[in-house]
This record gives structure tokens, sequence and C-alpha cells, in this order.
């Protein structure tokens, strides 16, 4: 989907809109189609947005970088191997 | 715990064998997640550590009102949400205390027409380290953090987060929606006292 996206604000074009009126909407767009909850519809609108208007470019940036953030860099723990056998044992003395 | 998803499945009749099977191939293997999202919530270890262990006991206890091979994971953060609510949510060491609707409320009446967006940069935020980035999340009222982790940490889709949260998929989406916002504002206010230049280019 991201094939024809221009790599980064600066790279774009003059002719782009500069300014959007309705870009709260646009970002709530952005959300689902980055969340998987966008239909075929919503892509190619996006798609259309991205060659068009450079507040939504920034915005779907900003909303796929915070999200890579999220999804790559936050601390995983394992849970304690102490906790497993605990619950393991407290399982089997069950029924 | 009726709550647990009792009033939409059946009753199973599992035998012994088969509630361990389940319990070993079907529960065991989503602790991690589970244990990441109970040090999310509480941010603290030992609640952590309790809360996980009340979720598989409960798990285990209510599991013929599971249905095998349907979505465990889903039914477990569910377990583990309504358990954190009921049993943690007093105790934990929230920072600030605000309650949700009163936040829910705040954004709706201001920004109802001209909903802010947040003057913020890709460039800026990719600069940030995962501490920093958890910081600004933990900050977040527990309603909001929730969300975020369970979208963008965890991956589930807004149906799922819907049954998870016992939730409309409208108000999954506009609470997600505001989460980020606030998420964004503490992002960047963080990077401004950091000193990441907001203006880089030439």
């Amino acid at each position: 989907m991201q094939t024809s996206l221009p790599k980064s604000p600066s790279e774009v074009p003059r002719s782009m809109k500069h300014t959007c009126e309705h870009q709260s909407d646009c970002l709530k767009f952005i959300q689902m189609v980055l969340d998987g909850a966008a239909t075929e519809k919503d892509l190619d609108q996006l798609q259309r947005n991205l060659e068009s208007c450079q507040p939504c470019i920034e915005m779907y940036h900003l909303e796929k970088e915070v999200k890579a953030l999220l999804q790559n860099r936050m601390e995983k723990r394992c849970c304690p191997e102490q906790l497993i056998e605990s619950i393991r044992t407290r399982i089997a003395t069950f029924s | 715990m009726p709550e647990t998803m009792s009033d939409t499945t059946p009753t199973r009749g599992y035998t012994d064998d088969q509630k361990y099977q389940i319990f070993n191939k079907e529960f065991m293997p989503h602790i991690d997640s589970m244990y990441n999202f109970a040090f999310r919530l509480t941010m603290d270890e030992d609640d952590a550590n309790d809360l996980v262990q009340d979720t598989y006991l409960k798990a285990f206890r209510f599991i013929s009102s599971f249905e095998q091979g349907t979505n465990a994971k889903a039914w477990l953060f569910r377990i583990l949400k309504n358990s954190f609510i009921n049993d943690y949510r007093k105790k934990s060491k929230e920072p600030a205390k605000v309650d949700y609707q009163d936040v829910e409320t705040t954004y709706n009446s201001e920004d109802s027409e001209t909903e802010h967006t947040v003057d913020l940069r890709a460039e800026t935020v990719s600069d940030l380290i995962g501490d920093e980035v958890a910081t600004a999340l933990n900050s977040l009222p527990v309603d909001f953090r929730t969300v975020i982790i369970l979208c963008d940490i965890e991956g589930f889709t807004y149906e799922e987060m819907a049954k998870i949260l016992d939730i409309p998929i409208g108000t999954v989406r506009s609470r997600l929606h505001r989460a980020r916002n606030l998420l964004k504002e503490k992002l960047r206010d963080y990077a401004a006292s950091m000193g990441y230049n907001e203006n880089i280019d030439d």
C-alpha cells in the first residue's frame, strides 16, 4: 500500500494542498488504515490523499512512526518462571 | 466470576483431561503477553504477578465457558481487565487519578468541532527510545493507556477490543483517537524538554 508514497514530506512536489479543512477526519481515517480496519475503498481514498495533501502525508508518517515505536521499542518482559510454576502447581490441585 | 462471557457462551462439559489440555495448549502460550499487560496496567511487579495468577486461576475455574479453538487471548485479556478493575484499580499506583468519564467529557466539549491535531513531526518522534515512550504511555489515564496497549502493542482488532472492554466499536475508535492525541502531546512535550529540535530542516 505504501509503494508509491513519498519518502518524506520534503520530497513532496509544490502542487500539493498545504492546508486541510477536515484534518481531524483524515486523521481518524489514517488511524483506521494503519490499524488494519480499512476497506479497499478506504485504501484507495488514502492513496489519493497521500498524493495531493501535505497535512495527510505528515499525519500518516507521524501516526506510522508512533505506532512503530509502541510496537518495536517498548520493553517486553518475560513472565517470571516462578509465577508460571506457581500457577501450574495451583491448577494441578484443582478438581 | 459470572461476567466472563458466560452470558454469550453455553457451558461446556469438558473432562478433566480436556481442561488441562486447553489450559496448557490454549491459555499458557499467552502468559508473556498477559504478564506485560498486567505490568503495564498496574506498573508494579508484585501486583502484576498477583493479577496474572488470579486471572489464570479464574480462567481454569471458568474454563467451561470457554469454547475450545476460539480466541483464547482475547478471552484471557478480558478476564484480566475485569480483575484489574474489580481488585487492583483502587490500590494501583496511578500518578494522577483521572476519571475516564471526566476526561472524555472534557475532550468532547472542547473539541467537538475543531478537534485538534498535535503539532509533532515523525522525525522528532523517531529519536525517542523505548523508556521515553513508556514514560509517556504510563502518564496517560488507565483507560486511554489500555486501548493503546491492546491496539498498538498487542495488535487486537477493534472488534476484539470491543469484546475485551465491553464497549461498542465506535467507542473503541474514538477512545483510541483521543488516547493517541494525548500520547502525542506527551511525546511532544517530552521531546521539547529534551531539546530535540522541532524544525531541523532547512
